[in-house]
């Protein structure tokens, strides 16, 4: 029985790393194609002499900065493949680490064209935007998209920094897809690199086609067809803590979702003041072909509507998504730790069938008793699954940068001595994002390799 | 990423722009003005070389040079100092990548007395006005070096191999030997 659970989750994760492999490859594949292509189209020419060479690089790094355009937005476009590989979060993060050099790329290719095309006609470069615009097909446009793409690029990194609020990022990044659409024409009517008739020009369309149809599938068409067919209502509303409530919600045909314990939602509940934004929430128990519960602290933004949210509200989800669940598990053994409102997708995590008897450890924080929410079933869980708990109460010690509360902290407890297999076991971490990156670093310093560590941080 | 696949992808790149590369070279190579000359069988007969066998020229940039190996260099009956009878031939009609290219040369007393663009690279906008602006500085130089081997154009060596490339073609009908 373990040795077969064990060939599973082995080949489970196999098949993951392998699918991220393929992926990966992909995208340096979809670079190269793209010089390819303008290699096979005599693009060598322009470094056979100085005055090309500034429109020749300018033509470079225009193709390699469209084409991972289109990469960063795959990875923004919930696409189920790669969620189930990467997962949510790190597709997110390669997204963020794409903005800047692409940025840059496309940049570059809009002043050396200036420069290049400039060379050409005799006119200074900014001269030539203006002859550009003039003269050129579909060029305004194109200038607009580039203006849009400065904005969308440098409002993330400022909300990154958390100057300003996640609204006001998110109506703002809706301007990329303008900005995309905006420099699409230009580079099939000016662009030659897309002439009529050559074949860049349907491997580019299909690329464009294929990643807006992505978005339009996985973004809108499937949320909107998912949220009308499972019909979701609050059904009930419970009470966990002070400012915490569980939140059922019943629907139909919910045997049909394909959701596991741990991974998240996109909720929007359609109450007054509250229909306008969407919460991320985990599930806080596995689907049960029934119901789905989410557990929903207050945390001062319009979260707090949802304490006094009335069952009967309907409720629309884009989701699930994210592998921090058991499809993210690489060895028979696992070690669970969250804080706060963090222990409920772990809560639910607990159900998972995968997960043997003596297999888990489990380890909950709270400031104080109370905040070790869904306490109960947690520890109803546990037992059934003979897994070994650790409850850490308390105030964690000033001046010291540690996950642990005080007192475990002076009486010399450590991840080591809380979980002693942890080196042989997958980790799972949530909690607020400070808490979290110190649990990581000590489950580094333990010897846990980097791919056993499964960490949600919470807080945009 | 683990190393066998890290290498699987880079060595995948390295292998499809080496075919990128390949492919380029032979799009170079047949939009470059052929040395050896471009005869087109009888050609003075009415000194129209798009009316002979080089109607429709499809020497795409893609598509390698396909009439430079016709023939060698029949040299037209008429010699003057050059070999060129007077009157207007046509050069043929040369596809780049950004749109067709045809010239004609007036050949008076033996030697090239002016070029006339009948078309040139007309795809897009810039590269109308990047022909407007190369093609008197080749006629010049043409003109002033009486060959078509004159040097490139920089920024415009598409319209200028295209605009030499015609140019050889219709010397070629004219039987012009320089």
């Amino acid at each position: 029985m373990t040795t077969v659970d064990a060939t599973r989750i082995k080949r489970q994760h196999t098949a993951r790393l392998r699918r991220g492999d393929l992926l990966s490859t992909v995208v340096y594949f979809s670079v190269a194609i793209v010089l390819a292509i303008f290699l096979a189209d005599g693009g060598a020419a322009y470094f056979t002499n100085i005055r090309d060479l500034a429109t020749g690089v300018g033509i470079v790094t225009g193709l390699i900065g469209s084409d991972l355009l289109l990469v960063m937005l795959l990875l923004a476009a919930r696409v189920p493949i790669i969620d189930r590989t990467f997962g949510h979060d790190t597709a997110l993060a390669q997204h963020r680490k794409l903005g800047k050099p692409v940025l840059y790329l496309i940049l570059a290719h809009m002043t050396l064209l200036l420069i290049g095309y400039g060379i050409t006609s005799g006119f200074n470069p900014v001269a030539e935007a203006f002859n550009m615009i003039a003269t050129m097909e579909d060029m305004g446009l194109a200038f607009i998209g580039m203006a849009l793409m400065i904005v969308v690029v440098v409002t993330s990194l400022i909300v990154v920094r958390k100057k300003l609020p996640y609204q006001f990022w998110y109506l703002v990044h809706l301007l990329s897809y303008g900005a995309v659409l905006a420099a699409l024409p230009h580079q099939f009517s000016t662009g030659m690199m897309f002439a009529d008739g050559t074949w860049a020009r349907y491997y580019w369309m299909a690329f464009y086609v294929g990643t807006l149809a992505a978005i339009a599938i996985f973004r809108v068409i499937l949320p909107v067809t998912l949220s009308f067919k499972h019909a979701l209502v609050v059904s009930e509303v419970r009470v966990e803590a002070p400012g915490v409530v569980s939140i059922t919600m019943t629907g139909r045909r919910l045997r049909e979702l394909k959701g596991k314990g741990g991974q998240f939602i996109n909720w929007r509940f359609w109450a007054p003041k509250l229909w306008w934004v969407s919460h991320p929430f985990s599930l806080s128990a596995a689907p049960d072909g029934k119901s789905l519960r989410i557990t929903v602290r207050d945390l001062g933004d319009t979260s707090h509507r949802l304490l006094t949210i009335k069952p009967g509200t309907k409720v629309s989800f884009e989701g699930p998504y994210g592998i921090f669940s058991e499809a993210a598990r690489t060895t028979t053994k696992a070690v669970f730790i969250g804080a706060g409102v963090g222990i409920t997708p772990i809560r639910a995590m607990l159900e998972d069938p995968l997960l043997k008897a003596n297999d888990a450890t489990v380890i909950l924080r709270g400031t104080t008793a109370q905040e070790v929410f869904l306490w109960q079933e947690t520890y109803d869980l546990c037992v059934a699954k003979h897994a070994s708990l650790r409850v850490l109460v308390g105030k964690r010690p000033r001046g010291v940068a540690t996950w642990l509360s005080a007192e475990a902290y002076s009486s010399g407890e450590r991840l080591s001595t809380l979980a002693p297999d942890i080196k042989h076991s997958d980790v799972f971490i949530c909690g607020p994002m400070q808490w979290t990156d110190l649990v990581v670093r000590e489950a580094k310093r333990a010897g846990v390799p980097d791919h056993q560590i499964h960490a949600e941080r919470f807080e945009f | 990423m683990r190393a066998r696949s890290a290498f699987f992808a880079g060595a995948g790149s390295v292998a499809i722009l080496a075919i990128g590369w390949q492919a380029g070279v032979g799009t170079l190579l047949s939009s470059l003005p052929t040395s050896a000359p471009v005869a087109s069988g009888p050609s003075a007969s009415a000194g129209n070389a798009t009316g002979t066998g080089t109607t429709g020229t499809t020497s795409n940039a893609s598509s390698s040079p396909s009439t430079s190996a016709t023939a060698p260099m029949a040299s037209a009956p008429m010699a003057m100092a050059s070999g060129a009878a007077d009157g207007t031939y046509n050069g043929q009609t040369i596809n780049t990548r950004y749109g067709t290219i045809q010239v004609n040369v007036v050949i008076a007393g033996g030697k090239i007395a002016d070029i006339v663009a009948v078309k040139l690279t007309d795809q897009g906008r810039e590269s109308v006005s990047i022909s407007n602006q190369a093609a008197p500085m080749v006629r010049q130089e043409v003109l002033s070096a009486q060959s078509a081997k004159v040097s490139n154009i920089g920024g415009a060596t598409y319209t200028t191999q295209g605009y030499l490339r015609s140019l050889q073609s219709a010397l070629d009908a004219a039987g012009f030997t320089g």
